[in-house]
C-alpha cells in the first residue's frame, strides 16, 4: 500500500532529494568531529544504534506485519554470543558478532516455526513469551552466562578487539551500522522480497492465493530482522563492556524497538530513524534532567507522550503507513 | 513425601485460585473482546493501593474496602475504555498494545513517584490465620480469595449465559457488524464489558492485599501469568480461566519445590507457548486462538 519509491516529481525534485541526503550525510559525518563533547557523542551513538536496531525490527514488524515484542531475545543473543566467545575463547568480537547473528537467525527460524499459525495479538504474546524464556534461561544458566552477576569485558585499547578508548570510532561505527540498515531497507523496499513481505502483511490469504509462499517470506523477514538485531546487540556489548541478562534480554528492549518505529512510522525505511531521533535524545535528556530528582516522574512523562503519539498519530512522523484494510479488533 | 506433595498441591490450588480471580477479568477483556490490555496488572496494583490507603487512613478492613474498591474499579474501567481503548479500536494491533502499555508504564511510575517503591502490607480480619485441614495447612486469606474466585466465576458464567447483556456480548464477539444491525449497542457492550473486567481485577486486588504486599510493580508478577491462564483455559472460556488458573498454580508450586523457584516462571511461559502451538483452543475453548486472531 505504501509506495516503494516514495520520491515522485521530476528530475528537479530528485536532485533536491539527493542534495538533501548529501547534506544529511555531511552533517552526520562532521557533527561528531565538530562537537567534541562526551555527552553529545554518547547520545549520538545511542540514537544511531537504536535507529539501526529499530530498523532491523521494522523488517519483520513493519514490512511483514510480524509484530514482535520479543526482539530482546535476539539482541541478548548477539550481545552474549560475541562477548562469551571473546571472554572465554579469545575470539575477536568482529568475528563473534557474525556468530551471534547466525545464532539469532537460527532462533528466528525456530520462533517463526512455533508461531507459524498465530496471528494478531497471539503472535505478539508468543514472541513476548519467547523473549521471557530466553531471559530466564540466560539468568539461570550461570555456568555459561554468569547469571545476574553479569559478564564484564576487560577493557584493552585494541581496535582489533572492537574496543576503543575514544568515543569517536564508536560514533562512526554506529553511523555505519545505522546507514547500512537504512540502505538495506530502501533496497528491500524495491526488491521482490520487499513486495512479498508487504503483500503478506496486507492480506496473508490473498498473497498465498497469488502464489507467494507466505511462510517462507515470513521466516526470511524474521531471520534478516533477528540477525541484524543481534549485530546491534554485539555493538551494544562492545560499547558498554558489561552485560546482564536482566538488561540485555529485558522487556524494555523488546518494547523500545517497536516504540521507536511507531513514533517514526511503522513499515517505512525512514520511520525508525525519525523515531530514534526523537525518542532517544529526548529520553536521555529527560533522564539526565529529571532522573535523579524524582524517580518515576521521567517515565510517567515518557508514557504520557507514548499514549498521546500512539492514539493521535498512529501513522508516526513519516505518516505514510496506511492501516490494514480489515480493521483488527 | 506424599504429605509434602499433598501440601504442595493444596498450596498450588489456593494460589491458582488467586490467579484465576485475576484471570477472569482478563478473560473478558482479552479472551472475549480480544483487547491486549497490558495495563491489567496495573489495575490490580491500583486496587491494592486503594485498599492499602483505606486501611492506612481510615482503618478499613480490606474485606470492607471491597465495597468501595469494586465500584471504583468499574468506573475507572469505564474511563479507561473511553479514553484509551475506544480510540484505538479498528486501528492496527500495535496501537492498542502501545496505548495500554503506555498506560501501564504511566500507572507504575506514578505510583513510584507518589508512594515510593516500599512494600506495603495490609492486615486483613483474618490476619495470619492458618486453617488446618487434617495434616495440611492453608493460609486463610488465600482460602477466602480462592472461594470468591469460584463464586465470581460462576456469577460471570451465568451473566454471560442467561442475561440479555450476555447474549448481546456473545453476539458482538461473533460478528460485530451483524450484532450492530440486530440493534445491539456495540459500543456500550464494549465499555461495560471492559469495565466489568476491570472491576473483577479490582476485586482481586482488594482480596489479595492480606496475602501479598503492595508495591508499584506488583502487577507485573501477576499479569503475565494471567495471560498464560487465559490462553491455557481457552480464550473467552470463563470456566477455563478457573481451571487454567488452578493448573498453573499447582504447576508453579510443584516446579518451585521440585526443580527451582527461579524456574517456575519459565515453566509457565513454556506451557503458554506449547498451548499456542499444540492446542490453540486451550483446555475448554471452542475456537482456536489462531482463528480468533485472524479477524
Amino acid at each position: 500500500m505504501d509506495a516503494a519509491a516514495p520520491r515522485a516529481g521530476g528530475p528537479a525534485g530528485r536532485t533536491r532529494g539527493r542534495l538533501a541526503w548529501l547534506g544529511l550525510v555531511a552533517v552526520a559525518v562532521l557533527l561528531p568531529l565538530l562537537v567534541r563533547n562526551k555527552f553529545v557523542h554518547d547520545v549520538m551513538i545511542l540514537t544511531l544504534l537504536w535507529a539501526g536496531i529499530a530498523g532491523a525490527w521494522n523488517i519483520a514488524g513493519g514490512y511483514a506485519g510480524q509484530i514482535s515484542l520479543g526482539h530482546a531475545a535476539f539482541f541478548g543473543l548477539g550481545a552474549y554470543t560475541s562477548s562469551l566467545l571473546y571472554v572465554d575463547l579469545g575470539l575477536t568480537p568482529w568475528a563473534g558478532m557474525l556468530a551471534g547473528a547466525l545464532l539469532a537467525a537460527v532462533f528466528a527460524a525456530l520462533l517463526s516455526a512455533i508461531c507459524l499459525r498465530l496471528r494478531g495479538p497471539f503472535f505478539i504474546l508468543a514472541t513476548l513469551a519467547f523473549a521471557e524464556v530466553a531471559r530466564i534461561v540466560a539468568l539461570n544458566w550461570r555456568s555459561l552466562t554468569r547469571g545476574s552477576e553479569g559478564l564484564e569485558i576487560m577493557f584493552q585499547d585494541s581496535p582489533a578487539h572492537f574496543m576503543f578508548k575514544d568515543k569517536l570510532p564508536y560514533t562512526y561505527l554506529a553511523l555505519l551500522f545505522a546507514a547500512g540498515i537504512l540502505a538495506l531497507c530502501r533496497a528491500l523496499e524495491g526488491s521482490r522480497l520487499g513486495y512479498w513481505l508487504r503483500a503478506t502483511r496486507e492480506e496473508e490469504d490473498a498473497a498465498e492465493a497469488m502464489g507467494i509462499d507466505t511462510f517462507r517470506v515470513k521466516v526470511a523477514g524474521m531471520i534478516l530482522s533477528a540477525a541484524l538485531t543481534a549485530l546491534g546487540g554485539s555493538f551494544f556489548a562492545q560499547y558498554f563492556l558489561f552485560l546482564e541478562p536482566g538488561h540485555v534480554f529485558s522487556f524494555e528492549i523488546s518494547v523500545q524497538l517497536p516504540l521507536i518505529c511507531v513514533v517514526g512510522g511503522v513499515g517505512t525505511a525512514l520511520g525508525p530513524f525519525l523515531g530514534a531521533l526523537l525518542i532517544v535524545p529526548a529520553s536521555e535528556l529527560l533522564r539526565a534532567w529529571l532522573g535523579g530528582a524524582a524517580s518515576g516522574l521521567y517515565l510517567s512523562l515518557y508514557a504520557l507522550l507514548l499514549i498521546t503519539v500512539v492514539l493521535f498519530m498512529p501513522e508516526g512522523l513519516v505518516g505514510r503507513f496506511a492501516p490494514r484494510r480489515r480493521p483488527a479488533t | 513425601m506424599t504429605l509434602a506433595l499433598a501440601q504442595l498441591v493444596l498450596s498450588g490450588i489456593l494460589i491458582g485460585g488467586v490467579y484465576a480471580l485475576i484471570a477472569v477479568g482478563l478473560t473478558l477483556i482479552f479472551g472475549v473482546m480480544k483487547i491486549v490490555n497490558f495495563a491489567h496488572g496495573e489495575f490490580l496494583m491500583a486496587a491494592m493501593y486503594a485498599t492499602y490507603w483505606l486501611q492506612a487512613l481510615l482503618g478499613w478492613d480490606p474485606y470492607v474496602s471491597v465495597a468501595l474498591v469494586l465500584p471504583a474499579s468499574f468506573l475507572f474501567g469505564l474511563a479507561v475504555e473511553r479514553l484509551v481503548i475506544r480510540p484505538s479500536i479498528g486501528k492496527p494491533h500495535l496501537v492498542v498494545v502501545f496505548a495500554t502499555m503506555g498506560l501501564s508504564v504511566l500507572m507504575q511510575n506514578l505510583a513510584l513517584f507518589l508512594w515510593r517503591g516500599d512494600y506495603r502490607p495490609v492486615r486483613g480480619a483474618l490476619g495470619e490465620t492458618t486453617w488446618v485441614l487434617g495434616p495440611l495447612r492453608m493460609n486463610g486469606a488465600l482460602v477466602v480469595a480462592c472461594a470468591v474466585s469460584v463464586g465470581v466465576t460462576l456469577l460471570v458464567l451465568a451473566w454471560l449465559r442467561y442475561t440479555d447483556f450476555g447474549k448481546g456480548l456473545r453476539a458482538t464477539v461473533q460478528d460485530r457488524d451483524v450484532a450492530m444491525l440486530m440493534g445491539i449497542d456495540v459500543a456500550r457492550v464494549f465499555s461495560v464489558t471492559f469495565a466489568v473486567g476491570t472491576a473483577l481485577v479490582g476485586l482481586a486486588g482488594a482480596l489479595i492485599t492480606p496475602a501479598y504486599p503492595t508495591y508499584p510493580t506488583v502487577g507485573l508478577s501477576f499479569v503475565l501469568v494471567a495471560y498464560v491462564i487465559v490462553v491455557l483455559g481457552g480464550l473467552g472460556s470463563i470456566m477455563g480461566a478457573l481451571l487454567g488458573g488452578i493448573c498453573i498454580g499447582v504447576v508453579e508450586s510443584l516446579t518451585g519445590y521440585l526443580i527451582a523457584t527461579s524456574l517456575n516462571q519459565l515453566f509457565s511461559f513454556l506451557v503458554f507457548l506449547a498451548v499456542l502451538v499444540f492446542r490453540p483452543a486451550g483446555l475448554l475453548g471452542q475456537r482456536p486462538a489462531t482463528l480468533a486472531g485472524a479477524s
